[in-house]
Order: C-alpha cells, then sequence, then structure tokens
C-alpha cells in the first residue's frame, strides 16, 4: 500500500534528521540530573585565572573586628553555659577556605559558587562563614566547585537565637538584602541592636555561630513579633569564605 | 510543520549562557541584578533559524540552566515557549533588527520569563505566605512566599528587564549579524 510506505518512510526520514536534537537533549538531561556538575566544572576551570586574590582583605578587616568581639562575648557565655553541661561533646569543625568564583546575590537565586568542591571535602548541608559570621549553607556540590545558598535566599531558614534575652526565632530569607527573624514567643523583649547568634537547638548549623544584628523590631506583627535583621558578614564583598567541615 | 535540521555546531555558543550566569560581570549590572543572559542569546539565535529549532534551543538552554540553578522552579517552559515565539517572529516581513524593536522583544521577553518564574512559586508557596510564622513541615520547601514576591521579586523583575531591554539592541543586532553569515536561514527556505 502506497499510504502506509509513505507513512514509514516519513517517519524513518524524520528520526534520520532528527536524531542530532535527541542526542543533545538527552545529553543534556544528563546534565541536568547531575545537577550541571560537568558546566559548573567547565566554568571553574575557564575562570580560574580570575579567582579572587588577597587584595579585598583591608575592607574586610572592620567585619572581623566586629565578628571577633561578637565571638569573644559568646565564647564566654557559652563558656558558661558549657561548665553546666560537662557531660556535653565538645565538637571542633575542621575548616576549608574557599574563593568566591561567582555570585548571583541580587537576583532570583542568592547564591555564591565556590572554587572548592567534593573533592576537597565538601558536602551538601554544610555551614559556611565569611570575616563576620555564617552566610549560608552548601546546597549542591560538583567535584570542583560547591554552591552556597546565602541566608538572604527566600530558600533559607535558620534557627537563630538573641543571647541577651534567650530568645528562639527562625531566620528567613526575604530576597532583599536584609533577612527577617521570627520570633517564637509572644513578648521576646528584643531591641534594635541585639546580636543574633545561630540556636544552639539547631541541627543544621553548628551553635553560637554570629549571624547578625537586629535593626528593628515589629512589635505588632501577628502572631509573634518580627524583626529584620543586618547580616554582620558583607556579601557583596566577600571573596573567600571558609566551609565548616566535619 | 517543516521538521526542524539537525543543529548546528554553533549552538555551541550555548554553552556561554551559563557560564555568563555563573560569572554575571559586575559592571553588567543593574542595582546588583544582571541581564538575562539566556534571553540575549536566544533571541537572535532563533529570529535566524525559525520556530521549531528555536524551541529545541530553549529546551537545551533550560535543561542546561536548570541543573545549575537550585530550588523547585525552572526557566525551561518559559524559554522553549520564547524560542517558538521568536522563530515565528523572524519570518514576519518587517526586518526586526533595523529598529528598536530587539530591545522591546528581548523586554518582553525577560518579563515573560521572570512572571513565569514568579507564577510558579507563587503556586508552590502560595499557602505558606499567609502563616506568619511557617509550618515546621513546610520549612525545607524552597522559594519565595507571596510577600517576597510583591517587595523584592518586584525589583529584580524590573531591574532585569530593564537591564536586559537596554543591552538586546547592541548585543542581539551583533550576534544576529554574525549568524547570518554562518546559520540556514530558517524562514526563507
Amino acid at each position: 500500500m502506497p499510504s502506509g510506505r509513505w507513512l514509514r518512510l516519513g517517519a524513518l526520514r524524520s528520526l534520520t534528521q532528527l536524531w542530532p536534537w535527541l542526542v543533545l537533549l538527552l545529553a543534556l538531561v544528563g546534565v541536568r540530573l547531575s545537577k550541571g556538575a560537568p558546566v559548573a566544572d567547565l566554568y571553574a576551570l575557564v575562570s580560574y585565572p580570575f579567582w579572587p586574590g588577597t587584595a579585598q582583605r583591608e575592607w574586610l578587616r572592620s567585619a572581623q573586628r566586629l565578628d571577633d568581639r561578637v565571638r569573644l562575648q559568646q565564647l564566654e557565655t557559652d563558656n558558661q553555659r558549657l561548665r553546666d553541661l560537662l557531660e556535653l561533646k565538645q565538637r571542633n569543625p575542621e575548616r576549608v577556605a574557599a574563593p568566591v568564583i561567582g555570585r548571583d546575590a541580587a537576583g532570583w537565586w542568592q547564591t555564591l559558587r565556590l572554587g572548592r568542591g567534593s573533592l576537597q571535602g565538601l558536602r551538601q548541608g554544610q555551614a559556611v562563614l565569611a570575616p563576620g559570621g555564617l552566610i549560608g549553607r552548601i546546597t549542591a556540590v560538583t567535584p570542583a566547585t560547591a554552591t552556597v545558598t546565602l541566608l538572604t535566599d527566600p530558600a533559607s531558614r535558620v534557627g537563630v537565637w538573641v543571647d541577651r534575652v534567650s530568645a528562639h526565632g527562625l531566620l528567613t530569607g526575604t530576597g532583599s538584602g536584609r533577612p527577617e527573624l521570627r520570633f517564637v514567643e509572644k513578648d521576646p523583649h528584643v531591641r534594635a541592636g541585639d546580636v543574633v547568634v545561630t540556636s544552639p537547638a539547631s541541627t543544621l548549623v553548628p551553635p553560637n555561630l554570629p549571624v547578625g544584628v537586629v535593626q528593628r523590631v515589629n512589635e505588632s506583627a501577628d502572631p509573634a513579633p518580627v524583626a529584620v535583621v543586618q547580616l554582620i558578614a558583607p556579601v557583596e564583598a566577600v571573596d573567600w569564605v571558609q566551609v565548616l567541615v566535619r | 510543520m517543516p521538521l526542524p535540521r539537525p543543529p548546528s555546531p554553533w549552538i555551541a555558543t550555548g554553552l556561554l549562557v551559563p557560564l555568563l550566569t555563573m560569572a554575571s560581570p559586575g559592571w553588567l549590572k543593574l542595582a546588583g541584578v544582571s541581564p538575562s543572559w539566556s534571553v540575549l542569546w536566544l533571541l537572535p539565535w532563533s529570529l535566524q533559524t525559525g520556530p521549531a529549532e528555536g524551541a529545541l534551543a530553549g529546551a537545551a538552554l533550560g535543561l542546561l540552566l536548570d541543573g545549575l540553578l537550585p530550588g523547585p522552579v525552572s526557566p525551561l517552559p518559559a524559554l522553549v515557549l520564547l524560542g517558538w515565539w521568536w522563530g515565528r517572529r523572524g519570518r514576519r516581513p518587517p526586518p526586526i533588527e533595523r529598529s528598536f524593536n530587539l530591545g522591546l522583544v528581548a523586554l518582553l521577553g525577560t518579563l515573560a520569563m521572570d512572571l513565569s518564574l514568579m507564577l510558579q512559586w507563587a503556586l508552590l508557596q502560595g499557602p505558606v505566605a499567609l502563616r506568619a510564622v511557617p509550618d515546621p513541615a513546610q520549612l525545607p520547601r524552597a522559594g519565595w512566599t507571596l510577600t517576597d514576591l510583591s517587595h523584592a521579586g518586584l525589583h529584580v523583575l524590573l531591574a532585569r528587564a530593564l537591564l536586559t531591554g537596554l543591552l538586546a539592541p547592541v548585543l542581539c543586532s551583533l550576534q544576529l549579524l554574525f549568524w547570518r553569515r554562518r546559520l540556514p536561514d530558517g524562514w526563507r527556505t
């Protein structure tokens, strides 16, 4: 039958004509399933000559000083608390320094890309520190790069607490530069200027890392007050970070 | 509908899009927001090659970007539709590259892509935004809430659309001239 032959011939012809597209799309599905690992590693290779040096260090020094002061204060109170709980296990996570090789800190995805990956021991979920405290957590790793979701990303939710009044809260990114701190209690007595650290009860990040400073508190928010927090670490300027590797 | 031709090796230039997205050069930013590189590449490509190849290139680009971006939303559907639309637009008689039409089309395309992302986030996160303190069961879910979308999201949307629209007349017409010499014509065959 001529019509049947035409049909078969047509199908064959379309297959021979379409196979390069099919191969391309299949290869890209592979890239998609590997979470873009080949492309990210290629980018790390290509951009290697432009990785940050140490020139911005001066700029970051003031943030570092504030970090040190807060950390000292924090360690003192923490030490006091630990004396009471001697059975609590001491954790000393190892740190890996990583250069920031790409950032999208004001777009739809508030991420940094680091020039260290699973080959250097980075894993998903590890906390990322900059001069000035916690800035985010690792959400994806490839052999040579890692993606950090910043605290300002709306996907980021970290348990924190205000040490002065021992008030627990949840730090939620809003997509803009300053994350929101939603308190659990009705009346936490938090003032502008209070230092926010990671919660001792948090399982996602190590306890007592400095995070930010409360800028203003909206007491009338329902059902519990909400505070706007300024991060201590300058996310736009940071060029080297430290990853807490366990 | 004519079948799509096999892709030209020049489609490998699409690899520049994720690389530029990751690098996001600081001097090409408006209010910290970088332009939509996928729109800037896809527009001249699909104008030159036609709707079928445009949509396939959009799908390829969407898969590539989707692998790199965290979160549950994807630019893939919008890119496929844009590739198709621009491929059809290239067949119309008035030559698009002679005017500032390119900027307007790129601006509309960026708006459409970002609105599709906002829509996906709103659909995923709608119920969560209504509660002041999120339900702990919803905490691992990623994405923008409705309030974020109406505050910071609008800023990102406008900055990206304006910047892409401004860059498109320059970058896209250069690419169109380049492709015209090297790619098979999608609308004269």
